[in-house]
């Protein structure tokens, strides 16, 4: 028997509730824009508002003063520009799992 | 054109396989990543198959709080999944003629891949002005088989994910960053259009650093949207979405494997 304990009422409210925003962003788009030009302004803001989200959300990794968050960051970051998804998120797991659990060893 | 080809619907999920294989471990890493988060195993695929766009359940799961906080998740979804208009838009002229019964469903599966395969599938066929290689039954193929791979990858980690224990002790915590970061760098498009990020990721620091927390992903993404709004235009009227610019951009993208 599956875990149902997190199916709460809220839960439900959040889910429906992204799944509508997000299928709005869908029509919307087909249903208002269809055939009309958009402004450049209107334009730079759809093309860079989703990085902008993306970027705000990991802020916490960057905001963090411990270097064993920092480092495998700019390692991460370093590999997205190189290398594909797997290169990416391996590198990242990698060089967090050495800094934290062998490094310690070495130093001693 | 408008009448149903299986041809062309299996044709359309051959080429979407592979894009759903490769982003398998996004959606494994997401599934386990929300039983961490307290999901139960069900609430999952519910999640992802409900929404159907990865960038925004990331984004949600990052910020993800018992109670939910829905008016929060909304707004990071409308924003994440704010390119969808112009997608849409572009995809609303090859879809004409097409009955608004048939379109409206249909425009639920619409996501980066299946627009770019879709487009490209067009492109292929057609190198003229004019979108009349475009196919309903290509369309609904590849939306129908990426739908399938994300509901199916993202409920196989919701079950692995309590096998991972403390995810942060062997650096599985660093998949997530890693993966929005991949992600971004697949929206790259210059410096100087990719400078609101910037102002977003400073504001965001900023904001964990000093306000309460909660505030640094609204904190961002309006220094970040500020920012593309004080922007200096380029020279020459902007043309819009046109079916050229996007039957480019989905010839220059559509490898398999790449974006999500």
């Amino acid at each position: 028997m599956p875990d149902l304990s997190g199916l709460t009422p809220a839960f439900l409210l959040t889910v429906a509730c992204m799944a509508l925003a997000t299928y709005l962003t869908r029509i919307a788009g087909w249903l208002v824009l269809r055939g009309r030009s958009i402004g450049p302004r209107l334009r730079r803001v759809l093309d860079a508002s989703p990085g902008c989200v993306l970027l705000s959300v990991i802020a916490p990794s960057f905001a963090s003063p411990d270097m064993t968050e920092l480092a495998p960051l700019a390692v991460a970051a370093l590999a997205a520009t190189r290398l594909g998804f797997l290169g990416t998120v391996l590198a990242g797991v990698l060089a967090a799992a050495f800094i934290r659990q062998v490094l310690p060893l070495l130093m001693g | 054109m408008r009448d149903w080809r299986w041809k062309d619907f299996g044709r359309g999920a051959g080429c979407a396989l592979p894009v759903a294989l490769g982003f398998a471990p996004c959606g494994l890493v997401l599934g386990a990543w929300c039983v961490q988060k307290g999901f139960s195993t069900l609430g999952v695929p519910l999640f992802c198959g409900a929404n159907f766009a990865g960038g925004s359940e990331f984004a949600v799961v990052a910020m993800w709080t018992w109670p939910p906080n829905v008016l929060l998740a909304v707004m990071v979804t409308l924003l994440v999944n704010s390119r969808h208009l112009l997608m849409g838009a572009v995809l609303g002229r090859f879809m004409e003629g097409l009955p608004a019964r048939k379109a409206m469903p249909a425009l639920f599966l619409m996501c980066d891949e299946t627009w770019v395969l879709s487009l490209a599938d067009a492109a292929a066929k057609d190198a003229g002005d004019r979108p009349r290689g475009w196919s309903f039954a290509h369309y609904l193929g590849t939306g129908l088989t990426l739908w399938c791979g994300w509901v199916a990858s993202t409920l196989s980690g919701a079950l692995a994910g309590p096998l991972l224990g403390d995810m942060r002790v062997w650096g599985l915590d660093m998949a997530f960053p890693a993966i929005i970061l991949y992600l971004v760098k697949g929206m790259w498009r210059g410096l100087v259009p990719s400078l609101p990020w910037l102002a977003s990721l400073a504001a965001a620091v900023a904001a964990c650093r000093l306000l309460p927390r909660g505030w640094y992903v609204p904190c961002g993404a309006l220094a970040g949207i500020a920012c593309a709004l004080l922007l200096p235009c380029e020279g020459g009227p902007d043309g819009g979405p046109d079916g050229r610019a996007a039957k480019e951009q989905a010839k220059d993208s559509a490898t398999p494997g790449e974006g999500a």
